[in-house]
């Protein structure tokens, strides 16, 4: 079952060099006076394999890296390496390519649109790409190895907590990304699913592939293999 | 109430880009309403307006010379008379200047007296050597205050000095009329003329009370002793003159109001129904805060109207500036007067009547709202509705970015609905366009359309009938009489009475609507128009009034749908024509066989030494007139396409705005831009095919149904659009669609991605 998750899972990494790499990364909101510095020179690196664990208060600045790191922001300095792609210097257009091939991303609400099945929000990042043949068998063997048969047939609002946030791993998974950013994904869910999400998370970061994973979960930054801590805008 | 203006403008103000929006929404309502309503009001009136200002007669007697002497004392001497103005008129008089030349020119020389026409520029007038233009001279011809016109016929020459220029809704304006009108000195006409000091040949007569002009007119001409060719034009005459040819033109457009009116009401109440959906939530914290229904619903119309008030006036303002250069030069060739500046009214009332419909509109839907209990308002905020079984646009040829926007639609039926209700209420008035279009062309060039079966006519004997049928590629001729008349109880209502040699039905034959066709010399065809104006039903008598002053009988046979002369025409047999009115000359009409052409028979007449003309469709005669309809059509199909284009934007918007989440999502999965496009578009495409759908069933079922009736009821006209107009439409609405989608998705994807993702 393990093996299903990923082509990249088992396979024994081929590079040392760590796969995501932030130097001075700078991010402030507001302007003048009521200007607030949420990220302070921070420096970070993923190692391919790894479940890096990001822990901190709330507003700490957490949801912020994430999303400079997965390329849904841009920071104000500093530059990020994903996968041996600059992101700092891409275009709109290949910030695009990084977020469909490269990067995965798991919120804490889910975010499943609620007009499609399970099964077609989880295929649907293989059709933006536009391989649908390959994401369409790549997206039944993950329902298939996520227990997600049913539910994959029936619309995001009829489903359970659980049941939704492994449709949403599945989709994130769906074009095999060397990088998966979890933001607080167990923040929604009752203990049993949260056990079960994060058994998950933990398995997918093997091989070439890694999770930072965002939480307040003790549980999660036990599985994980690094725990780093946001404090005033920087890892503590 | 002070408070509750506050409330509002404060709630302005916090979301000015959807207030923005909505006042885009009534103003581009307001345009398509102050463009009908420009139309409608301009040319409903027109005549009227010109008619008074120039004073217009209520009968105009035109006879052959006599002394004004003798003349005056018997029309003053009539009953109900109140005021009498002689002119004398030539006609077929050249007129030159600056290297413009007409020969049908009338000039009409003037005498004391209320003149019957209004001066629009310069002066009347006043002296020998002077003369005043009709409007459509002046303007066809570019001539100016202070010009001289030369005047030429037989040995007489003349040339005057230009001092002002006429209106006189009496007749189509030149050059839709062949021949321009000028009014000169009395005493400068006579001598051109060289006719005897006191000459005249019309009389405009002005009566104390307009609906014994019947009564008036025929004692007329019982007075009318030595004098010749005594003929009348009424007042309501020439309004029907008129209508002919435009009749059809302004009462489609009327109806072109009527449903921009009803499209644009539909417009606002979805945009205010689906603003009131979206702030659900307010409206029960509003209740629970202890507002009562009545006061929340005042909040909302009163918040509407401060948006409607300057975007109704502004989209009015600019409606009727689209269509008042158009509308203008429409009233010019009919020789009306556009409003002016009392336009203002019917548009005030528009702007009243606009922020009325958009208060209601949006305090109905939230007096409903909360009137609910409050809990069932905040719980049912921001619900996306999923249609359980929605399954449309399963299988893989749709694109699945354009079968999640159609899924996006269908989770709002309401809006979505209420947007295709909008797009069909366009789509069917530009149908109704379109088909008019085609109409007109075919009515100018296919005598087909007016029941006419020949293609030629011949001006020859009523004996050369013979000949030119036995001629190659020749089916048929006879000889075709056409008349004015007038019914002997009623002088005012004219018609043309037709006389065929022989059976009418084998060249020309209306359908019937009623009774049969005409078996002999006593019995008559009567067109729809003029069964109606009299009242006529098969086995009813009509009495012609023929110009010899001699009446002549006819029972009606049957009622037949023609459009010729807006159906006042009657079909008779020639011979007792012929007996009552022995100086008429035919025209023959020429029926092509099977495969022959109309140049081939043409060049075969000639080689027989006749000389063939065409037969068109109705009377209007320059294509000009045509050219001013079809510029004001399409300004009016223009307003409407851009109002389709904002229903589109306006709606894909509010679906971009409500489902920003949705859109940052697909970008996070790996969507570029051109995908959140497409998406849009699937929800564009949606109400477009369904609009465009509903358009055409709406223009074939209703719309160009009770358009055709309204333009005239006479007649059945063929005002249902054709599959290339409802392709076209179509079409139409796809690239509006596809144009929206792009325009919405480029600002909806410069939002910050991260802002669509955060909970609010
Ligand atoms: N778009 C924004 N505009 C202004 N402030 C923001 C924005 N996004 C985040 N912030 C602020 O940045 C800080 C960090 O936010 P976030 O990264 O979401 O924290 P965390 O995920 O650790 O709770 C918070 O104080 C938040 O209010
Ligand atoms: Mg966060």
């Amino acid at each position: 079952m393990t093996g299903d998750l990923g082509a990249n899972a088992g396979r024994a990494p081929v590079v040392s060099a760590p796969l995501v790499s932030a130097r001075g990364l700078v991010k402030s909101y507001g302007s003048g006076r009521a200007a607030r510095r949420v990220l302070d020179e921070v420096d970070l690196d993923v190692a391919p394999g790894e479940l890096l664990a990001v822990v901190g208060r709330s507003g700490s600045g957490k949801s912020t890296l994430l999303h400079l790191l997965g390329g849904l922001d841009r920071a104000d300095a500093g530059s990020i390496t994903v996968n041996g792609v600059r992101i700092e210097s891409l275009s709109q257009a290949g910030l695009t390519e990084l977020r469909r091939h490269q990067v995965g991303f798991v919120f804490q609400s889910f975010h499943l649109l609620p007009e499609l099945s399970g099964f077609e929000n989880v295929i649907l990042p293989g059709r933006l790409a536009g391989d649908g043949t390959r994401a369409a068998a790549r997206a039944r063997s993950l329902i298939e190895s996520l227990e997600l048969g049913e539910a994959a047939a029936r619309l995001p609002d009829t489903l359970s907590g659980g049941e939704q946030q492994r449709l949403a791993i599945a989709r994130a998974l769906v074009n095999d990304p060397a990088l998966v950013l979890a933001d607080e994904p167990t923040g929604n869910l009752d203990a049993e699913s949260a056990a079960i999400v994060l058994g998950l998370l933990r398995r997918i970061a093997a091989g070439p592939r890694a999770v930072v994973l965002v939480t307040h979960d003790v549980e999660a930054t036990a599985l994980a293999d690094r725990v780093i801590e946001l404090r005033d805008g920087r890892p503590a | 109430m002070t408070s509750l203006l506050r409330i509002s403008l404060a709630r302005l103000r916090r979301r000015r880009a959807r207030a923005l929006l909505a006042a885009g929404g009534i103003a581009a309502a307001a345009a398509m309403l102050g463009a009908a309503t420009t139309v409608a009001y301009s040319l409903g009136t027109g005549f009227d307006r010109a008619a008074d200002r120039a004073g217009l007669p209520d009968a105009i007697a035109q006879f052959d010379e006599a002394p004004v002497d003798d003349v005056r004392p018997r029309v003053l001497a009539l009953p109900n008379v109140r005021e009498v103005s002689f002119r004398l008129e030539d006609g077929g008089v050249e007129v030159f200047s600056e290297g413009n030349y007409t020969r049908h020119a009338k000039v009409q020389g003037v005498r004391e007296g209320r003149r019957g026409y209004a001066i629009v520029a310069g002066r009347d007038v006043r002296a020998r050597g002077e003369v005043v233009l009709e409007r459509g001279l002046e303007r066809e011809w570019g001539v100016r205050l202070g010009d001289t016109v030369g005047l030429h016929e037989f040995r007489s020459d003349a040339t005057l000095r230009v001092v002002g220029v006429a209106v006189t809704p009496d007749s189509v304006a030149f050059p839709l009329a062949n021949g321009p009108r000028l009014y000169a000195h009395y005493e400068d006409v006579r001598d051109f003329m060289g006719e005897r000091p006191g000459a005249v040949n019309i009389a405009l007569v002005w009566v104390q009370n307009p609906a014994l002009l019947d009564v008036t007119l025929a004692q007329a001409r019982v007075a009318s002793f030595g004098i010749a060719e005594l003929r009348f034009v009424t007042r309501e005459g020439i309004r029907s003159l008129i209508g002919q040819a435009a009749g059809i033109v302004i009462a489609l457009l009327v109806a072109f109001s009527l449903v921009a009116v009803g499209a644009a009401v539909v417009m606002l109440a979805a945009s205010a129904a689906a603003d009131v959906q979206r702030r659900l939530a307010s409206i029960g914290v509003l209740r629970t805060l202890g507002a009562t229904p009545r006061a929340v619903a005042a909040g909302y119309a009163l918040e509407a109207a401060l948006v409607a008030l300057p975007a109704g006036a502004l989209g009015l303002a600019a409606g009727a500036l689209a269509v008042g250069t158009p509308t203008e030069r429409l009233l010019e060739a009919l020789n009306e007067l556009g409003p002016g500046i009392a336009i203002a009214w019917p548009l005030l009332g528009c702007l009243v009547g606009l922020v009325a419909i958009v208060a209601v509109t949006a305090a109905w839907p939230a007096w409903r709202a909360a009137s609910r209990p409050p809990v069932e308002t905040l719980a049912g905020a921001d619900v996306v509705h999923v249609p359980g079984r929605a399954r449309l646009g399963r299988g893989t040829l749709v694109s699945p970015t354009l079968r999640l926007g159609v899924r996006l639609a269908l989770s709002r039926p309401a809006r979505t609905a209420a947007t295709i209700a909008v797009l069909a209420a366009a789509a069917s008035v530009v149908l109704l366009i379109l088909a008019l279009a085609a109409l007109l062309q075919r009515l100018e060039s296919d005598p087909e359309t007016v029941g006419k079966r020949y293609r030629l006519a011949v001006t020859a004997p009523a004996g050369a009938a013979a000949e030119i049928g036995r001629l190659p590629g020749v089916a048929g001729a006879a000889a075709r009489y056409e008349v004015a008349a007038a019914d002997s109880f009623a002088l005012g209502e004219s018609f043309t009475v037709v006389g065929f040699d022989g059976d009418h039905t084998r060249f020309e034959a209306p359908p019937l609507a009623s009774g049969r066709r005409l078996d002999g010399e006593a019995e008559v065809e009567v067109g729809l128009g003029l069964a109606q104006a009299l009242n006529l039903s098969p086995g009813a008598t009509l009495a012609v009034q023929l110009p010899s002053g001699r009446e002549v009988r006819y029972r009606v046979s049957g009622v037949v749908r023609a459009l010729e002369n807006e159906g006042r025409i009657a079909y008779v047999g020639a011979m007792r024509l012929r007996r009552a009115e022995p100086f008429l000359t035919p025209r023959i009409a020429v029926l092509l066989e099977r495969g022959a052409t109309k140049d081939s028979v043409a060049a075969e007449l000639r080689a027989a030494g006749f000389f063939a003309e065409p037969v068109g469709g109705v009377t209007v005669q320059n294509g000009g007139f045509l050219d001013v309809l079809a510029a004001l059509l399409r300004s009016l199909a223009g307003v409407i396409g851009l109002v389709c284009l904002y229903v589109l934007v306006q709606t894909l918007a509010l679906t971009a705005q409500e489902r920003r989440r949705a859109v940052a999502v697909l970008q996070t999965i790996g969507a570029a831009r051109s995908q959140v496009a497409a998406v849009l578009a699937g929800s564009a495409f949606l109400v477009a095919a369904f609009g465009a759908l509903a358009g055409i069933v709406l223009e074939r079922l209703v719309v160009g149904p009770a358009a055709s009736g309204l333009a005239a009821s006479y007649v059945s006209l063929p005002l249902l659009a054709g599959a290339r107009d409802a392709a076209i439409v179509t079409l139409g609405l796809a690239v509006l669609g596809l144009l929206a989608a792009a325009w919405v998705a480029r600002t909806a994807v410069r939002r910050p991605i991260v802002a669509g993702l955060r909970e609010d």
